[in-house]
């Protein structure tokens, strides 16, 4: 539904001429496949009008004439034409039909391609279905504007601009007098199609109103029947089913008065050729033949300036595509490598934040003159309430984002001196909502190290103590865990995430909130494998349970973006501050979930 | 508006069902049909006119008959749109009126369907059929049908028109037609399955995205950006390559029919041409005939698009009677409606209970059964029940609004069989606060008064929110009560929706009160809050409680230990304590586990205390 709201949205601005231009230059990269549709369009459109003449000519020349040699000359001719512009058909399907799937393919994999670079900033600001209609709705749009439209446009001119000569050889008098009709029927058109257009919108956008308001009625379904509220909820359903009723309607018996409104107008067309065609009939001036043509000429002028109107009309759609499209190609990384630097072969060492400072909306600093020194090999635990900063610590030195003040050392050297990929497949992150991709528990551990063997993605489950629940899954490590792991529960999700972590060898190791699902029992199970990754290696970890946080060499107490309290658990417990009154509320809110959990095993005893 | 029984449309036969269900839309319909025959006939009334303008104006040097026939093809093409729009407004008021039928019908219908129904169907799969097949079922009228009716009134009525210009020409001009109509029906056919498949990968290509995009943290944090890139590329690649499939078929197809349709064409030229030179035809009816031909041959090529179509509308009609077909559940059957108010007395004498379909939704969780379940409750008491998951203590208090119906025993309300009362009147006096607190997307006041069905003023919705603890979370919004909940509106925490579904049944002041598991998601502050709250509401209400805690269910006149569908122990909490087993063991284990925190707890703050004490003394 969300993607439906995002393409939804209102685009006032006119088309664009610069924008334009550089929508053609996606179909130009491919320029010998759009040569050829415009080519063999262009001769379909004369080789259509040619038909007509030749029908002039069968019967001035062959019946008029009663030259039978004449007429089956000029029939051969047609078939061979015939023939011709089959294959011209299927050229300009193949060339703007391709055209248009490639530039579609591009778009998507540049846009693709340069959200891998983008920053987290980014994907911050902008939802996801946001990012996702881009590449998937705007670039089917600019795609088609690009083979189809402009194929749509060049057949309609030429077409337009053959009959006319044709016309205008025939009798230039009377091509003159349709001359005035053409414009007349492209303004109608064009017009009638934009006020259609706008009524769609208005169907889609109702229908996506009857879309969530089903999606809440099935969803809620329960709650609906408890509370008797079917009456109430079938008036308003009715209310909107009716909104949808009136405005389809409308939409559809206005786009039915269309092509009756375009016929009439030509038929006036019409009237004037029989009229005025007569009179020139009357002076030899034009045969039957030729009044015939113009007949056919003006008749079936109306699907050029149909096609034309149609793509008139859209092509602010399209436009206003390509627009959001290139903004999002024009998006510099906020984060990227400076000039000249250094691919670190490690990131061991000291950590030092230097009178860091960093916001997201400069009124409000998140961390303000943060210092902190941590020892190579130390563990650092991360408490505070929600809001405090932790989050923004740990994506700081992820370098997800970069310090606005100050400076982040590693190992004495500015951290913005390094490479981002140098750095960032350094660290070992874990986080509190864990992400899975589709695929088996072996592809989904795998990604912590490409190259890691079946042995060693069992060894880092072990560690992580995801390997008794994955062996009682159904395929083992081949089962697949579903579109964002949804098969698996929350806790196991982090089992597996943490065990991605320890297979990619991190220098450092991240963990926010990174066991907050998983069960007492299993927690215990996995404390062990955590502290042996953990040694040797520095650590920041981010929780609530009170297991993992006495653990930590030192517990940083950050409150308003500040270091409230620092000390290990004894010396904070002691000191009867911030942390202690944490740790006393902590404790009661464990306290009854652990009496959750012993219900269940005295069930199970 | 009257509801319109979709039921009455549930035939064997597909085809007779639609005509059942466009009742009412016939006429129209019809008249639809008839003005584009209508529409057509104008049209080639056209051609005879050129005809005569040809043979007997031009050929007759009868000039001052032009303006005339010039007037006749301007009100010709009148004609012809006239009945054209004719057509197009009474078709689409026809198919949007059936759209609107059923998509009235449906909502109703869903929110009517037993719980079991609901139980056993996915979302995902309702929304499709009640959204999208019911706008195939849309485009049936729309377009298909009006479509098939147009290309073969056109051909029909021009071909008679032929026929009467020239017999044998008539029939000369039409022998390809046959081979074209199979050649686009296999075309679609196979054109529709390729672009499925097409559809298919695009959906991959955009799942594929998602998850890079939601997941980009990840991606990030392993530095994994080339790795993603190769993934999206290949599916990317597949989707172009199927696009590309799919553009060398109509490639393929048209071109073909183009060559077969024009040499049928240019034989027919060749044909009139040479009967013209020989006289046995007029200069005028070779024009007619030239033109009539175009209106015979090219529509033709989409009869086969329009079939294939049909046969997915048909398809989905098939999808969206098979949720009509569904029994609704009988709100209002039951012949006893008490005068009185509700007390509250219920008794269940072995009651059994299992579900009678089988289940997809949740494969994993044991099916819910309930055996010999007997036990007595007093206006005004409170029932806790206990047990594990799975147990049935859902199932159980599902039973009391008539969510579902026992399979046998008894259960009796205030003295008088469940099953005599309407479903309707159970729900109206029973408050049911769910495990999964659910909210609408509407407003915070909205939500609390979702379940009256009148005016409440403010006081009454603030008392229910303060009697649910909410009211002072709700004040802090920016927007206050009138805060929207769910998209792009406020995210409620888990606990925050609770208390507001709490307050949701407390203002419908229902006479029995049940609450599945309300306060699981909340802190211990504001459960205590919320209990003590509840303790002044519960009063003279019958209240089940089905709860974790100890402490929430020591209250209760009555527990109820629930193990695989069986009551195992019953009592109140003094006397459950004295008897061995679940209570007894639960209490034990929870006890003991807050008495070891308690003396981590303790152990710390005396450490603090003799630090504060050593501090102090050398102070």
């Amino acid at each position: 539904m969300s993607e439906e709201y995002f393409e939804e949205e209102d685009f006032t601005s006119q088309v664009n001429g610069r924008t334009l231009v550089r929508t053609a230059k996606q179909g130009l990269k491919h320029w010998p496949m759009m040569l050829g549709f415009l080519v063999s369009i262009a001769l379909v459109s004369v080789v259509d009008s040619y038909f007509t003449f030749l029908s002039k000519r069968i019967i001035d020349e062959g019946i008029l004439a009663g030259d039978t040699e004449a007429l089956i000359r000029i029939v051969l001719q047609y078939g061979v034409f015939i023939v011709i512009q089959a294959a011209l058909v299927l050229g300009f399907i193949y060339f703007a039909g391709v055209l248009g799937e490639r530039v579609q393919y591009d778009l998507r994999r540049r846009m693709v391609n340069h959200l891998q670079n983008l920053s987290l900033s980014y994907f911050n600001r902008m939802p996801v279905g946001w990012i996702m209609s881009r590449v998937t709705s705007d670039s089917r749009r600019v795609g088609e504007l690009v083979s189809w439209g402009f194929l749509d446009i060049t057949w309609g001119v030429t077409n337009i601009i053959a009959a006319l000569a044709f016309m205008a050889y025939i009798n230039w008098r009377l091509a003159i007098l349709v001359f005035f009709i053409i414009p007349i029927l492209i303004v109608v058109s064009a017009q009638f199609k934009k006020k259609i257009l706008v009524e769609y919108r208005k169907v889609r956008k109702l229908n996506s109103q009857i879309t969530s308001s089903y999606n809440e009625n099935i969803t809620g379904v329960r709650v609906v029947k408890s509370l008797r509220r079917e009456e109430a909820n079938l008036r308003e359903f009715d209310e909107l089913a009716g909104d949808m009723y009136q405005a389809g309607f409308r939409a559809a018996w206005l786009s039915a008065l269309f092509l009756p409104i375009v016929q009439l107008i030509s038929a006036f067309g019409v009237a004037g050729v029989v009229w005025y065609g007569g009179i020139q009939y009357q002076s030899d001036f034009i045969t039957i033949g030729g009044i015939q043509a113009f007949i056919s000429y003006i008749t079936f002028m109306l699907w050029p300036v149909q096609e034309l109107a149609r793509v008139y009309a859209s092509m602010q759609q399209a436009v206003a595509s390509a627009e959001r499209i290139f903004s999002l190609l024009d998006e510099e990384p906020e984060i990227k490598d400076r000039p000249g630097a250094v691919a670190v072969p490690t990131i061991r060492g000291d950590i030092e934040f230097d009178h860091v400072e960093f916001y997201y909306d400069k009124a409000k600093p998140v961390l303000q003159d943060f210092h902190l020194t941590v020892k190579q090999g130390e563990t650092i635990a991360l408490v505070g309430p929600t809001g405090a900063g932790k989050s923004t610590i740990v994506n700081l030195l992820c370098r997800f984002y970069e310090p606005k003040e100050g400076q982040i050392r590693i190992n004495g050297l500015d951290y913005e001196q390094m490479a981002l990929h140098s750095l960032q497949s350094r660290i070992g992150i874990v986080l509190q909502t864990p992400h899975l991709f589709s695929g088996s528990v072996r592809e989904n551990l795998r990604y912590g190290r490409l190259t890691a063997t079946d042995e060693e993605i069992v060894a880092a489950a072990k560690t992580a103590g995801a390997h008794p629940f994955i062996q009682l899954l159904e395929e083992g490590y081949d089962t697949e865990v579903g579109e964002g792991g949804v098969l698996l529960s929350v806790g196991q999700k982090q089992l597996l995430s943490l065990a991605r972590a320890i297979l990619a060898q991190p220098d450092i190791f991240i963990m926010d909130e990174a066991t907050s699902s998983v069960d007492t029992l299993t927690e215990a199970l996995i404390q062990q494998g955590m502290e042996a990754l953990m040694t040797g290696r520095t650590s920041f970890v981010i929780a609530h349970r009170l297991s993992t946080i006495k653990r930590a060499d030192r517990i940083l107490v950050i409150e308003d973006g500040r270091i409230a309290e620092m000390g290990s658990h004894a010396e904070l417990i002691r000191a009867r501050g911030h942390y202690y009154s944490l740790y006393t509320r902590q404790f009661r809110d464990e306290r009854t979930q652990m009496l959750e959990a012993a219900e269940e095993m005295a069930v199970l005893a | 508006m009257s509801e319109f029984n979709v039921k009455e449309s549930l035939v064997e036969n597909r085809l007779v069902g639609l005509w059942r269900l466009m009742a009412g839309y016939r006429p129209h319909y019809l008249v639809a049909v008839i003005s584009v025959g209508l529409a057509a006939l104008a049209q080639a009334t056209i051609y005879y006119l050129l005809r005569y303008f040809i043979d007997d104006v031009l050929g007759q040097d009868n000039f001052g008959m032009m303006p005339w026939i010039a007037a006749g093809f301007i009100g010709l093409a009148l004609l012809q749109g006239l009945f054209t729009f004719i057509g197009g407004r009474l078709s689409a008021q026809t198919s949007e009126g059936i759209a609107l039928r059923l998509r009235s019908y449906i909502y109703n219908h869903i929110q009517r369907l037993t719980f079991t129904y609901h139980d056993r169907m996915q979302t995902g799969e309702l929304l499709q059929r009640a959204t999208s097949d019911v706008d195939a079922v849309r485009r049936f009228f729309a377009e298909q049908m009006i479509g098939i009716g147009r290309i073969s009134l056109l051909f029909l009525i021009n071909f008679a028109a032929l026929l009467l210009l020239h017999v044998q020409l008539a029939l000369y001009s039409v022998i390809v037609i046959p081979l074209v109509v199979v050649l686009s029906l296999y075309f679609f056919k196979k054109v529709g399955e390729a672009y499925e498949r097409f559809q298919e990968q695009e959906a991959t290509v955009s799942n594929t995205l998602q998850e890079n995009l939601s997941g980009v943290r990840v991606v990030k944090a392993f530095a994994r950006q080339e790795y993603e890139r190769e993934k999206f590329e290949k599916e990317n690649f597949g989707q172009f390559a199927l696009g590309r499939r799919l553009v060398w078929m109509h490639g393929t197809f048209w071109p073909i029919t183009d060559i077969m349709c024009g040499m049928q064409m240019l034989f027919g030229f060749y044909l009139g041409a040479r009967m013209a030179i020989a006289g046995d035809i007029t200069v005028g009816t070779y024009l007619a005939y030239s033109g009539l031909i175009i209106h015979i041959i090219w529509p033709i090529r989409n009869l086969g698009r329009l079939i294939t179509q049909m046969s997915t509308g048909l398809v989905s009609y098939g999808r969206v009677m098979e949720i009509v077909r569904q029994e609704r559940e009988a709100l209002d059957a039951g012949d006893y409606i008490p005068e009185e108010i509700m007390r509250g007395e219920i008794h269940f004498e072995n009651v059994n209970f299992a579900y009678a379909g089988p289940q997809n939704k949740m494969v994993d969780e044991p099916l819910p059964v309930l055996h010999d379940i007997s036990f007595s409750v007093k206006p005004g008491e409170i029932v806790a029940l206990l047990g594990a998951t799975g147990s049935g203590k859902t199932t159980l208090v599902n039973l009391l609004p008539r969510f579902y119906d026992y399979s046998s025993g008894l259960i009796t309300l205030d003295g008088v069989d469940l099953r005599r009362y309407p479903r309707t009147y159970l729900r109206q006096h029973i408050g049911i606060v769910m495990q999964e607190p659910f909210l609408f997307s509407r407003t915070i006041r909205e939500n609390i008064a979702y379940g009256v069905d009148r005016e409440v003023s403010d006081e009454e919705v603030f008392a229910a929110a303060r009697a649910a603890a909410v009211h002072n979370v709700i004040l802090e919004f920016p927007d206050g009560y009138e805060t929207r909940v769910g998209e792009r509106g406020v995210t409620l925490s888990g606990g925050q929706k609770q208390r507001v579904t709490l307050a949701r049944t407390l203002l419908k002041n229902p006479r029995i009160l049940i609450l599945d598991d309300a306060t699981s998601s909340v802190d211990t502050e504001t459960e205590a809050e919320i209990r003590q709250a509840l303790n002044g509401l519960m009063q003279d209400r019958t209240t089940f409680i089905i709860a974790h805690r100890i402490q929430s269910v020591m209250i209760a006149d009555q527990i109820l230990v629930l193990d695989h569908g069986r009551i195992v122990q019953r009592g109140s909490h003094e006397e459950l304590m004295t008897q061995p087993g679940i209570y007894q063991r639960t209490f034990d284990l929870q006890a003991r586990i807050e008495a070891e925190l308690e003396a981590e707890l303790a152990t710390a703050v005396s450490t603090n205390g003799h630090a504060k004490e050593f501090y102090e003394r050398s102070a």
